[in-house]
């Protein structure tokens, strides 16, 4: 089905631009096929995403959220269909030319944080900088700007193992923004933390989709980040059943 | 460095010390494998020198010049005219080899009889020039009665112990020796018992003799010939170039005189040399088996405990590729070390207990014998350059080899499953 947006068309008062949308999908189809058994994980979902949305794809367990957002973010390949991010037909990318797009215009916040252990927060945060050959001066500039906005200043050095869970999504949330991503993907980036740490997390992202114009992309059933969303996509058996904004 | 080089190499380096236990658990198994590889080599290398240098005193010397078809015909027909032996001697003083040079020692040697009143026995008879003998031989060290050769002798006789029983010979006991002269004839030679020896060696023990080389020239009609010119070296290293400086040397001498290395000249203990060296290979075969198995087993392991961290590197952007060579590097820095620290521990204890020697006298006889020479049961380790450089070639191989798989797996990753891993 159609959630009837198409791109060019303006969705919010704050989304950026008016061109390119930040994700398209068009028939978009993911089955599995385990020992004979068929699942379609993901049902013909078409749908446009503009920049500087702040969207959240809502449903039940099994309802097709991650995988959808998976095949956004170029990690699980669609079985039928194409992903367009930020213009570009990712279904018909090379693994290399993948990894490229992600590295450029995507930025990924997961369930369990997934910093990586070895490197400090700060490392972590400028992680994709430094995939990008980001000049040193540059980066630590920019990640300490972000630190300072997120409340991480001076637990730059510390090892993801000496972060709370609340600290350690916020360096997860600023490595998957400090590269000004076309678009930002969370999967249920709020599900590991108390209820406290949760709302200021959200707080966090949605004042950086304001303040940056990054456009966000939820897969989650957190209530209070369905509140917050501008916008809901709902998801049910892997189709969408409702497309509802908030302006 | 490109930066992604250098991220690669911090992500391996970290994850070495972050898993620091397990690093350290499998590293020691390297270590283990390498320290007693190079302790190996080391004794084998040691051993295999001792073996070859015993060898060569008894016999013909690590390079030997001897008359074409001398070593198929053994006859007087096929020796060294005076001549031949002066070029050899002038050859000796330069000083490609003077410096490799130890001793050398004339020798002239026959098949013979050696008779006394109650029987007569086959025998090899060798006649040495008895003062150049010393510092060549190891033989007069075997003397179980009597004395050896001394430079004045004439008519005296070193004998087989078991030889000179069975002659019911005993020190100046007096018994002919019979062999073919230089002209075809048969002939004899009185001779007295100076002293009797124990080499350990049955062959030697029970036919062989040596007798003063000036009685043997004259009595075979050989003034001043010898079959063969033997010379002792420092060391086997030495034979390729002191062979070929003396072959150039004897060019012009090519159809009375060949050059010869101990492999050429004692065909049995080459074999026998060989022979061990295979054994230490397979040896070394389960070492290398053991070390990689071990580091294979650790990267492995970490690759599977790291599937998640996999999954979130490619999903930031790094490729299937440089995932794998995180975990490759990582394979071969771990190898790296623990082999390097491996070497290291494997000379601190070769050089710190056992650089006078290893004695197995425990484990085995005295008077073992292999291939015609008696082994040493107290074995100097030695360290070899080349020996050095294999090590590192094999520390190098089995880190590779043992790391490709792990990292060939760490790419095989599929990054949304990888999210779903439990750590």
């Amino acid at each position: 089905m159609s959630d009837g947006v198409n791109g060019g068309e303006v969705s919010t008062g704050r989304v950026r631009t008016l061109g390119t949308p930040a994700v398209r999908t068009e028939a978009l189809w993911k089955v599995y096929e385990h020992d004979g058994i068929r699942v379609e994980a993901v049902r013909d979902v078409s749908m446009t995403i503009q920049p500087g949305e702040f969207v959240v794809l809502a449903g039940p367990s099994g309802s097709g959220k991650t995988t959808l957002l998976n095949m956004l973010g170029g990690l699980t390949r669609p079985t039928d269909g194409g992903v367009w991010i930020d213009g570009t037909d990712i279904s018909a990318l090379s693994e290399r030319e993948l990894a490229r797009l992600r590295l450029e215009r995507l930025g990924f916040v997961f369930q369990a944080y997934n910093l990586l252990p070895v490197l400090t927060a700060l490392e972590n945060a400028e992680f994709t900088l430094l995939l990008r050959d980001v000049p040193a001066d540059e980066r630590r500039e920019k990640v300490e700007k972000l630190f300072e906005r997120i409340g991480m200043s001076g637990l730059e050095d510390r090892r993801p193992g000496k972060l709370s869970g609340g600290q350690q999504q916020r360096v997860a949330v600023a490595r998957a923004v400090v590269g000004q991503p076309a678009l930002v993907l969370a999967d249920e980036p709020t599900a590991n933390l108390d209820t406290a740490t949760s709302s200021a997390l959200i707080d966090l992202m949605a004042e950086l989709n304001r303040d940056l114009g990054t456009t966000f992309v939820f897969a989650t059933h957190d209530t209070r980040l369905l509140e917050r969303a501008r916008r809901v996509i709902r998801l049910v058996d892997g189709s969408i059943v409702g497309d509802d904004r908030r302006d | 460095m490109s930066t992604r080089r250098r991220i690669r190499l911090r992500l391996a380096l970290r994850n070495l010390r972050r898993q620091k236990r397990r690093s350290v658990l499998s590293g020691s198994a390297m270590v283990l494998a390498m320290a007693l590889l190079v302790f190996s080599r080391a004794i084998a290398e040691g051993g295999h020198e001792d073996w070859i240098d015993a060898g060569v005193r008894m016999g013909g010397g690590h390079v030997s010049v001897q008359a074409p078809d001398y070593r198929t015909r053994r006859t007087l027909e096929y020796r060294l005219s005076p001549e031949v032996r002066a070029a050899v001697q002038d050859a000796l003083r330069s000083d490609e080899i003077s410096r490799r040079l130890v001793a050398s020692a004339p020798r002239l040697i026959v098949q013979g009889l050696a008779s006394s009143s109650q029987a007569a026995l086959p025998a090899a008879i060798m006649a040495v020039d008895p003062e150049l003998e010393t510092h060549f031989s190891a033989l007069q060290d075997k003397l179980m009665d009597g004395r050896w050769l001394e430079p004045d002798d004439r008519l005296h006789a070193y004998v087989g112990y078991r030889l000179a029983n069975r002659l019911k010979l005993r020190e100046g006991s007096r018994f002919v020796l019979t062999a073919q002269d230089a002209n075809g004839d048969i002939s004899g030679q009185m001779v007295r018992v100076a002293g009797t020896f124990r080499s350990g060696i049955p062959d030697m023990d029970e036919g062989f003799i040596q007798i003063p080389l000036a009685t043997a020239q004259e009595w075979l009609g050989v003034p001043g010939a010898v079959t063969t010119e033997a010379l002792l070296l420092r060391g086997s290293r030495d034979v390729g170039p002191v062979r070929r400086e003396l072959g150039r040397a004897l060019a012009g001498w090519s159809d009375e005189a060949e050059v010869l290395g101990w492999r050429e000249s004692m065909p049995e203990l080459d074999a026998a040399v060989r022979m061990d060296d295979w054994a230490d290979y397979v040896f070394h075969l389960v070492l290398f088996v053991i070390a990689a198995t071990a580091i294979v087993n650790t990267i492995l392991m970490s690759v599977m405990y790291r599937t998640r961290e996999f999954g979130v590197l490619r999903a930031l952007g790094l490729e299937r590729g440089e995932v794998g060579r995180v975990v490759f590097i990582e394979g071969m820095i771990l190898t790296a070390i623990s082999g390097l620290v491996g070497m290291a521990l494997g000379a601190a204890i070769v050089w710190g207990f056992f650089r006078n020697g290893l004695d197995f006298s425990a484990l085995w006889d005295m008077e073992m014998e292999a291939a015609g020479v008696v082994i040493d049961p107290v074995i100097v380790p030695r360290f070899r350059w080349n020996q050095i450089v294999q090590s590192l070639f094999f520390i190098l191989a089995i880190g590779s080899l043992s790391s490709i798989y792990p990292a060939w797996r760490a790419t095989r990753i599929d990054v949304a499953e990888a999210m779903k891993f439990e750590e």
